[in-house]
């Protein structure tokens, strides 16, 4: 057996048979690897981690998860699907829809309570999880009124309980401060060391750079256009370019104006 | 917090949306008087609601008006001990007594409903009514049981926090799907709100200050088809996140709640 832990055939789906979302994806993610998922608005990132999870499933063409094919069959089984659900941990785009309990304690233990684990690990893993993203104290709080970057951490926090192998991110970074950023790029890699295999969307292209070793970039016509090596991509400025990932910006220094591409790539400061 | 009387510019249609979207938004958030250190606040949560339902029995099985007065009186020094304002907690109450009353109150002083001594006797629309003393005092006992009742629930549920209100709903047995069902309702309401907010603010922003009254209420229309079916896309989402972390259609809860820890 492969160590593969996702392969993708040729995957089609399009929302309602109208809007389409995918047309035609290929991939294979191996355990351990760090994964980004990069394109503009609309390419389909959300969609695809969503195929993933197994909350969609292709319309033609075919998923298979840890060598199985992932359809709703396989996770009509409560064995299988808890067994998967298990191995796979989701953070959604949005936070306010991920976190839908009265309180973020009841959020955190939502997972581990569900996935059967006793009470007694179900604290332990609660304990771990806030501990880790340092939100113990809003553990009595009611999630839809933290502020955005709480809400996140509660939301990463809330997956982390289930201390999944693969974990999928979606756009993990937007709308945080860079203290925040730092500190959830901090944990992504530590989880990595761990084992744990990443998967991100995003158009963070410094989380990319932080975190990356292979990239895939959709396009609009929501299929991979290309994929390689993180600095293969990230240092080719011209096609980033063409697909929306920056673009370019006049900027006036002591009264001298040039022009650059934006997001200052490779530029930072640390 | 928006108060009504900030956006005093505004069509009737968009002030009227607006006030309903604060008030939704007040009664779901307001949370200020829960977290005072008063006497009600100081009562853990189930105790606390138990005691409340007791007293509200009490009152409901009570037949002396002035019994059922006294324990009024008893409810409204709990609200001041608990440093709830009083002018704010009879606003509070008071605004449901004329509903609850025009329904049960004003039908049982009429001699079909209540037999008995007739005091006056009115024609409406060729039907003649008796008005009977019997009847009188027994909506004189409603409306005051109600007004109880109703006061007795508003001050625990302006003590108590809503996460743990609803958390010691559970320990008296209430099944946790309904307890669940209530919570997201809870919070659907809060995203309602806020969304009908944010999409007044963001129409204001590009259309000016003021919605012209006609347009307006096409703009209502249409947004309010529009929050639907964002609600229930929402729904939709949220089942998704519950299937991402397990959940199978069995709810389950977490077992011995430490506090502050
Ligand atoms: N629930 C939905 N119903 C209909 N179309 C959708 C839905 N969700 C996404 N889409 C469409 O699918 C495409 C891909 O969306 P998405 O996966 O969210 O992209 P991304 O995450 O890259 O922004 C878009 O064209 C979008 O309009
Ligand atoms: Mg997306």
């Amino acid at each position: 057996m492969n160590n593969n832990i996702f392969e993708l055939n040729n995957v089609h789906l399009s929302y309602l048979g109208r809007h389409p979302a995918l047309c035609g994806v290929d991939m294979t993610i191996g355990s351990g690897e760090k994964i980004a998922i990069i394109g503009a608005n609309g390419t389909g990132k959300s969609t695809l981690l969503h195929l993933l999870d197994g909350l969609v499933f292709p319309h033609q063409g075919q998923v298979k998860a840890f060598g199985q094919v992932l359809n709703e069959e396989f996770l009509r089984d409560e064995e299988n699907s808890r067994a998967f659900r298990r191995k796979v941990g989701l953070v959604l785009q949005n936070a306010d829809i991920q976190l839908f309990c009265p309180t973020v304690r009841e959020d955190i233990a939502f997972g581990p309570l569900h996935l059967g684990f006793e009470q007694d690990e179900v604290q332990q893993r609660l304990k771990r999880a806030s501990a880790s993203l340092g939100v113990e104290h809003l553990l009595d709080r009611v999630p839809y009124q933290l502020s955005v970057g709480e809400k996140r951490k509660v939301a990463i926090a809330s997956v982390l309980a289930i201390e999944p192998e693969v974990i999928i991110l979606d756009e993990p970074t937007a709308g945080l401060d860079p203290a925040t950023i730092r500190q959830v790029i901090d944990l992504i890699l530590e989880a990595n060391q761990r084992g744990k295999t990443i998967i991100m969307a995003t158009h963070d292209l410094h989380l990319v750079e932080a975190v990356a070793d292979k990239v895939y970039v959709f396009s609009q016509e929501k299929k991979i256009v290309r994929s390689g090596a993180m600095e293969e991509i990230l240092y080719d400025m011209t096609f980033l370019q063409e697909h929306n990932l920056i673009h370019a910006h006049n900027h006036q220094h002591h009264h001298q104006v040039h022009s650059h591409p934006h997001q200052h790539f490779g530029h930072r400061h640390e | 917090m928006i108060r009504t009387s900030s956006l005093r510019n505004g069509s009737f249609i968009e002030r009227s949306l607006l006030a309903a979207v604060s008030f939704i938004k007040e009664a779901t958030l307001f949370e200020e008087y829960a977290s005072r250190q008063g006497f009600m606040q100081g009562l853990a949560p189930g105790i606390k609601i138990l005691t409340i339902f007791l007293l509200i029995l009490t009152a409901v099985i009570l037949k002396d008006l002035a019994l059922i007065g006294l324990l009024y009186g008893l409810c409204l020094a709990l609200a001041l001990f608990s440093e709830i304002p009083i002018t704010f907690f009879l606003l509070r109450t008071l605004i449901f007594i004329p509903l609850f009353s025009l329904f049960i109150a004003i039908p049982a002083i009429f001699s079909s409903v209540s037999p008995g001594q007739v005091l006056r006797q009115i024609h409406i629309f060729g039907i003649t009514g008796m008005i009977t003393s019997q009847g009188c005092q027994s909506a004189a006992l409603l409306v005051a049981r109600i007004t109880t009742t109703v006061s007795l629930a508003v001050l625990v549920s302006l003590t108590t926090k809503h996460a743990e209100l609803l958390k010691s709903l559970r320990h008296f047995g209430v099944p946790q799907i309904f307890v669940m069902t209530v919570s997201m309702c809870y919070r659907y309401l809060y995203l309602f709100a806020v969304m009908v907010e944010n999409i007044c603010g963001a129409i204001k922003s590009r259309v000016g200050i003021v919605i012209p009254h006609k347009r307006g209420q096409k703009f209502v229309a249409w947004n309010i088809a529009n929050i639907w079916s964002r609600t229930n896309q929402m729904s939709e989402e949220v089942y998704r996140a519950m299937l991402s972390r397990g959940y199978t259609g069995e709810p389950r809860s977490l077992q011995r709640i430490k506090k502050n820890e």
